[in-house]
Parts: structure tokens; sequence; C-alpha cells
């Protein structure tokens, strides 16, 4: 836990250092959802989450940058019996599911420097996965780094020559990998602010 | 700069923001409370019938420099009610009490374990280098001790009439519950879980 938010951290501040050229900065508020594997082990939405996007525009209307995220997935399950062979194991069970995707990303603009620029997009990179299921005093943990794709789209709404707010939805996709038998997959729905370097 | 300073500000907020919504799991000692029960599948738990149980429930063994050991019980007010709920579990599921030299054709031994376990946990603090003009960790970081203390109640059924090498019965079905103790005497957690055990076990029938 506290790895994930120093490496954070320190992600943030080198990001800084990045707000020189032509470029759009979105930092986020995530929503999760988990689908397949991770919404069976998981069902309720995670409303923890964060981003932050770089984009370089190369073109007035292609950025290319980097997403960095995090989305924590969390549900208490109520008392219940788990049995695997001859064994039987009743308690509550703890769930986390820990998501940090690592994307390198293209968009397209659609009508940049426009009011509102709906904007298309694909990342891709990696993912670090991590699940752990508590019960007692014991958790079980399984790690991944997920090979990971991510179609997004979303809309910018430039408010003036240097800001704008955002809203968008990424489909994040990590490919099976590590200790996680599954791929691991959630819808994101990210809003926040943009910081246009002009 | 005032542009790298709004941004900084953002997301160090950001950053605080996500360290105190991280969800915080288990709220009450009681969602720590585990049973987990275990037999085995060759023993022919419907041709027994009646069981044997002692009257009291071994905590700890103390054994001396020449090896005398001695058992410790738990206190009556707590064992009494814990055994009343184990023989009503066994009556239910069909089994028969008896003397414990009316050759039984198994035995039910029930024991308490508790063990308290220290631990710390620490924390860093950032700081800034302003003389070196950088960041980085603050040594030392803080402590905190502190300790919890787990029960463990578990019965094992054995079968004393199965010849083995070591004269010890292999154990047929074991039932252990797990759960932080607070002290405060609940005795229902204990109960609830014995409850379990044998809900969880439906094997033990013979009626």
């Amino acid at each position: 836990m506290k790895k994930i938010q120093y490496t954070l951290a320190i992600l943030l501040i080198s990001a800084v250092t990045m707000l020189q050229a032509q470029s759009n900065t979105y930092m986020t508020y995530s929503m999760g959802f988990g689908m397949g594997d991770l919404g069976d082990f998981i069902s309720k939405t995670s409303f923890r989450g964060a981003a932050i996007d770089y984009r370089k525009l190369v073109q007035p209307n292609v950025g290319v940058g980097f997403n960095l995220g995090w989305n924590v997935f969390y549900e208490d399950k109520a008392f219940d019996t788990y049995t695997s062979g001859t064994e039987s194991l009743s308690g509550r069970q703890f769930r986390y599911s820990n998501h940090i995707p690592m994307l390198l990303n293209a968009d397209y603009y659609l009508n940049p420097g426009e009011k509102v620029s709906p904007f298309i997009g694909l990342g891709t990179g990696v993912m670090y996965s991590r699940r752990n299921t508590d019960m007692n005093l014991y958790t079980v943990q399984e790690e991944a780094w997920n090979f990971t794709l991510c179609p997004e789209i979303g809309v910018q709404f430039n408010s003036n020559i240097s800001s704008a707010t955002t809203i968008m939805l990424k489909y994040y996709y990590g490919l099976k990998a590590g200790e996680l038998d599954e791929a691991q997959s959630y819808l994101a729905l990210n809003v926040g602010f943009v910081f246009r370097q002009p | 700069m005032n542009r790298f300073f709004k941004f900084f500000v953002f997301a160090s907020l950001s950053g605080l923001v996500l360290g105190g919504c991280y969800p915080a799991g288990p709220d009450f000692t009681e969602d720590l409370d585990v049973v987990y029960t275990d037999y085995d599948p060759e023993f022919d738990f419907q041709g027994q019938s009646t069981y044997a149980m002692p009257d009291k429930i071994v905590v700890d063994v103390d054994i001396a420099n020449n090896g005398d050991t001695t058992y410790e019980y738990m206190k009556d007010i707590y064992a009494g009610p814990i055994l009343d709920r184990i023989e009503a579990n066994m009556t239910a599921l069909g089994w028969t009490r008896v003397n414990i030299n009316a050759n039984a054709d198994v035995l039910l031994t029930p024991a308490a374990i508790s063990s308290t376990t220290y631990f710390y946990s620490y924390w860093y603090d950032w700081w800034y280098g302003g003389y070196y003009g950088g960041w980085g960790w603050y040594y030392p970081p803080y402590y905190t001790v502190s300790s919890y203390t787990t029960g463990s109640l578990i019965m094992t059924i054995a079968d004393p009439n199965i010849d083995s090498p070591i004269n010890k019965s292999p154990t047929a079905w074991v039932g252990a519950m797990n759960g932080l103790l607070t002290g405060s005497g609940d005795i229902n957690r204990v109960l609830n879980g014995i409850d379990q055990a044998f809900e969880q076990s439906a094997y033990l029938k013979t009626n």
C-alpha cells in the first residue's frame, strides 16, 4: 500500500517536469467498473481511483504521451463457507484489487482548439495488478504484470487557453499474466482537469 | 512557475485524498472470526455411534524440568457452555455421549490455545532538503508497538481403536475456530463458531 502511494507520488512529481512542450496534462478522478474475472472477484463499483495523462501535441490534432492510473476495487463479503476438497473455511472475506496501468498513448482530437473537443485514442503498456483476499489475520496475495491494451474515448471542454475539463472512458484489458489466472479488465470513467500548455 | 505551483498543489492534494480513501477492511473483531474444518474421507463416520469427551478443556501444558507435564484447564464458567454446545451438536447429528471408560467408538477432544503477537509499525515522513535541493526520506521513522492476542478452539475426533505403530490415533475430523480475543469474555462468538463447525461438516451425521 505504502509502496503504491510512494510510486504514485514520485511519478506525479516527475510528471510536473513534462509541463513544457505544447501539451495537455490531465489529472482525473477515476471510477472503475470491474469486468470479467475482476468483476467476478469484486462486483462492486470502485469509487477510488485517479489518473494522470500527458499528451504532447505532435500535430494540432494528434497527441502522444502516457497514462498512469490507479484504481482500487474493494468488497467485503458476508460470512460464507468456502470449500476445497475435504477442507471448509467459513468467515468474512475482505477483497481488494489494486490496478496501476502504465501505458503509452496516442489520441486523435476531432475538433482541436474548439470549445468542445472529442477525442479517441489507444494506449498500450503494462498494468500492475495486485489481488488480496483477506480472511482472519491472513491475506492471500496474487500479483501480475499484465500486458495491457486500452482504447479510450473522451471529450475535452476547453475553457481558456491554459485550462480545460475532461470526461473520458477507458477500457483497460490486461492479458493473463503472473499469479492471476485470468485477464484483468475494467472500464474506467475519468473526470477531471486539463492543464494546457499552448 | 505559477503553473508549476498550481500543478504541484493539485498533485499533493490528490495524493492525500487517495491515501485517505483507501478501503479500510474489517471494523469489528468478530469480522476476523474464522471456522475451519477438515476430515479424513476414508473414515467411516456413519459406522460409528458413540463418542466420549472430557469434561474439561485444556488451555496449556506446563512441562517441568524433569519432564512431568501438568495441564492447565479453562475455567468452568467458559468450558461448561462450550462442552454443552459441542454435545448438543453431536446429539443433533445422531451421536451418543458415553463415559470415557465405556469403550466409545471415537474420542472428541477439545483444546483451546491463545497466543499473543507483538508487532511494530512505522511510517516515513517527507522532508524537503532545502540545502541540498531535493526530496528524500526522513529517518528515523516513527514507531508504534502494539500487540494482539488470538484464540483458537480446536476440536478433534479420533478413533482410539485404530492400531497405529506409534500408539496414536489418526485424526478423523478437526474443527478449529480462530479469532481475536478482546478480553471481554464473550463466549457467544465461540459458541457460534462451534455451531458453524458442525454445520459445515454434514458428513458427521449418523442418523
